[in-house]
């Protein structure tokens, strides 16, 4: 009986047991920037949950981030990817670090699957209908995109690298998967700032279009009428993903990989002939990936990478490449207008949905042209442009990867 | 923070790859534009080639004139619309017996006066 009380055995493991929980690290060094990152976590959580902003993605970023922050947890380790190479000896030797959950799944956004695979089941979302009916909108989605590579020579002059200038530049394009597909290849130690910058803008579409769209068009433009768009037979529907898969991979093939993958599931859902298919990568397919995407974005978002000043002049390009793009589709549709004649004249709202961001660029060209004219209806005449950014910024992200990469 | 895989460009190289992209953005897209209205001259006017080939086809005199079949249309509408359903003329009433329940005893339901003798 003595002997037992005598034992240290029961205070060294206590000691150990406390030694090892996660809340003596908040203590240690660098500690406090965990709990920072925590405290961020919970804030991105209340927006996604609370304000509703893009929760798809935000919340599982805001988890993932708050699970890589959790000291002790040991769910993702940077230094398996150090110098944006995935170490693979790490993953199958014993020794050294031992690889975590997120760690394995982190793979599918290093090796560029996941954003691919998210491609397949927008492709199936989307119609192009609007955009054969009308191909002239192309026009506005690649003006759009001019704000990418305007932000990305403001991002240079503000002290980033090309490759880091060239993924910032991206989040005008207003397309999640592309801005992470890209910044995964070209600058993977900005990923998950550049994430949630992508997707909480994108989020924001309806704060911060509006008055860029009023500022720069006189009412009288606001409120002009579009004619009724033709209809589009099954066949061009179905011909359309192949040519344009095709065109496009040909030209650009470090475009290939997004491009390749979003005709794909538009083709699964024109064609007819595979509704199961098409059915499972709009939901089953999808809704996994984002769950995927989403926590092992959130787990780069490290206290590291995010608490630096970088991040603040990330956020602060975001929005800039976000309002220069949208500023410059609209600008790009007056210019066009001044070509056209009389009566095929365009609303220049609809320019500003050459971001992508669909369907929400094209709603709040809506919103804002029955706002002059509660008779006028946008959304499809929008849905052109919008869904040409898609096609955009792919091209874009497939340029400053063949350039950069 | 620090890049892994750092491009040593200079100000001319960023501002030339800028231009060349934007161009080559606008020559990708503008491409597509040429093909999807390629795409619109060979699908989307042979419908209306169609119609108007069937427009210009004079109307021979075994055919019968739209006037006429509008005429019958209506006349048509008319008669369908004159008629009534026939009915069974057969009436019948549903008996509803109850069976002799405490719960439906008009007897009980009353209030029950003292019997006075």
């Amino acid at each position: 009986m003595l002997n037992l009380l005598q034992s240290n055995f029961a205070l060294e493991s206590l000691e150990k047991f406390v030694s090892k929980m996660g809340f003596v690290a908040f203590f240690s060094e660098m500690g406090w920037g965990n709990l920072v990152m925590i405290l961020i976590a919970f804030f991105l959580l209340y927006l996604a949950i609370k304000k509703e902003y893009e929760p798809m993605l935000m919340m599982t970023i805001a988890f993932g981030m708050l699970l890589t922050n959790l000291p002790g947890a040991g769910l993702f380790h940077e230094e398996l990817f150090a110098g944006g190479h995935v170490h693979w000896d790490a993953f199958t030797s014993h020794e050294g670090v031992a690889p975590g959950l997120l760690d394995y799944l982190y793979l599918g956004v290093k090796l560029g699957i996941y954003p691919c695979l998210i491609f397949v089941g927008v492709g199936a979302m989307t119609d192009f209908g609007p955009l054969i009916a009308n191909p002239k909108s192309f026009l506005l989605g690649a003006a759009a995109q001019t704000g990418i590579f305007l932000t990305f020579i403001a991002a240079y002059a503000m002290g980033f690298t090309p490759e880091q200038a060239g993924s910032i530049g991206i989040i005008g394009g207003a397309d999640g998967p592309t801005a992470i597909f890209l910044t995964a290849k070209l600058a993977p130690e900005l990923l998950g700032p550049i994430a949630v910058a992508a997707y909480s803008y994108m989020a924001l579409v309806p704060v911060i279009q509006p008055p860029i769209m009023r500022a720069l068009t006189t009412k009288k433009e606001r409120q002009i009428k579009m004619s009724t768009l033709r209809q589009v037979s099954k066949k061009e529907r179905i011909l359309f993903p192949i040519i344009i898969a095709s065109i496009i991979s040909l030209l650009l093939p470090d475009a290939a990989p997004l491009i390749g993958c979003l005709m794909l599931g538009n083709l699964m859902k024109e064609c007819g002939v595979v509704d199961r298919l098409s059915k499972t990568v709009q939901n089953e397919l999808m809704n996994i990936v984002v769950i995927f995407l989403g926590l092992t974005v959130g787990a780069t978002a490290t206290a590291n990478t995010f608490l630096s000043p970088a991040t603040i002049k990330i956020m602060v390009m975001g929005v800039v490449a976000f309002g220069v793009a949208s500023a410059c589709g609209v600008l790009f549709a007056k210019l066009m207008n001044c070509f056209l004649k009389e009566g095929n004249k365009i609303n220049p709202l609809i320019g500003s949905a050459g971001v992508s961001a669909v369907p929400m660029a094209a709603r709040v060209s809506q919103k804002v042209g029955q706002e002059e004219n509660p008779s006028n209806f946008l959304l499809m005449h929008a849905m052109g442009p919008n869904v040409a950014g898609v096609v955009g910024s792919a091209v874009a992200a497939g340029l400053l990867l063949s350039f950069l990469g | 923070m620090t890049n892994f895989l750092a491009v040593t460009w200079g100000w001319s190289e960023m501002i030339w790859c800028t231009v060349i992209s934007i161009a080559l953005v606008f020559c990708v897209l503008i491409l597509l534009v040429f093909v999807m209205m390629l795409f619109g001259v060979i699908f989307a006017q042979k419908p209306e080639r169609k119609l108007a080939k069937v427009a210009e086809k004079p109307i021979s005199d075994e055919q019968l004139h739209e006037e006429q079949i509008a005429a019958i249309t209506a006349a048509l509408k008319l008669y369908k619309s004159a008629l009534h359903d026939r009915e069974s003329e057969v009436l019948t009433i549903q008996s509803l017996k109850r069976a002799y329940s405490p719960w439906n005893s008009k007897i009980h339901g009353l209030t029950q006066l003292p019997d006075r003798k």
